[in-house]
């Protein structure tokens, strides 16, 4: 029994010297041009990155100025519509009532006669 | 400015990933992330820690996240391997040959050893790996987990004990 706990103490310190017998690493010469050639990347994305943002920003802005035009252009139309079909209905009755008086119906019906003459 | 931080600390940060993840290849990743951010976020360092430590810091954020993506990944492909969707290009690779931790010492107790590591507390792990490393002082450690000296020497304390029991359970059963 003693043997056998003696041997696994034996593993278990053989085990833990592994941490111990791990020697440092150099740092290679190309790491610092990799790292570098990374953070230009880095870089460029970034200064791409707020480009695409700014412009986002002015589009953004663009298509607000568009929106609010359209719709002024619109209620403006809209108005300007109704007001010239009120004319135009004005007009029509204006056209249309020759003789809207009682008075004059017999005008009206003279020309239903005539009609009605062979 | 930066190339001289870069050159004044490249050789601690790639060690400190490297004890973290036992492979250089990994490590050499990780402290490329760990100057990647030190350059994105230097303008936001308030000298409340020194430059180094906040450094330091950075590096032991990033090789612990980078065991808890490879410990997911894990957990997922044994996932997978169990409900038979397994797939070898999955699997994680195993720690490269030229690995001089693994010529030394060996894969199988390695990777007990980062086995055992892996189950201790999070705070445990980082003081102990951080006092394996030559250039670390408890003062340095404490700094980095933004906790006390004695703090540090206790957590080293227990982490050594719990790594013991874990591995000679291990050995008691294989």
């Amino acid at each position: 029994m003693k043997l056998i706990n003696e041997k696994i103490e034996l593993e278990v310190c053989k085990t833990l010297e592994v941490l111990d017998e791990i020697k440092p690493l150099e740092v290679q010469h190309i790491f610092r041009v990799k790292l570098m050639q990374r953070i230009d990347v880095d870089l460029k994305q970034k200064s791409s990155n707020r480009v695409v943002s700014r412009f986002d920003y002015r589009l953004a802005y663009m298509v607000l100025l568009l929106i609010i035009n359209l719709g002024s252009a619109f209620v403006s139309l809209r108005q300007n519509a109704d007001q010239s079909m009120k004319n135009i209905v004005q007009l029509a009755d204006i056209q249309s009532d020759d003789y809207p008086a009682q008075e004059f119906a017999y005008y009206d019906q003279t020309t239903s006669y005539e009609h009605r003459l062979p | 400015m930066f190339r001289s931080l870069v050159a004044e600390h490249q050789e601690m940060v790639l060690n400190t990933c490297y004890r973290f993840v036992f492979n250089r290849q990994d490590a050499e990743d990780l402290a490329q992330e760990v100057f990647v951010e030190v350059f994105r976020s230097l303008g936001q360092f308030r000298e409340e820690s020194k430059l180094s430590t906040w450094i330091y810091r950075i590096a032991v954020t990033k090789s612990l996240d980078h065991l808890r993506r490879l410990n997911r990944k894990k957990r997922f492909s044994s996932l997978k391997r169990v409900i038979g969707l397994a797939d070898t290009a999955d699997d994680i690779a195993a720690p490269s040959k030229n690995n001089p931790a693994e010529e030394l010492a060996g894969n199988e107790r390695l990777t007990v050893l980062q086995n055992a590591l892996d189950t201790l507390p999070e705070s445990q792990k980082i003081a102990f790996l951080l006092s394996k490393q030559d250039g670390y002082s408890n003062q340095e450690i404490a700094d980095i987990l933004e906790t006390s000296v004695s703090a540090v020497e206790s957590l080293v304390h227990r982490a050594k004990k719990n790594l013991h029991n874990k591995l000679y359970a291990y050995y008691k059963h294989h």
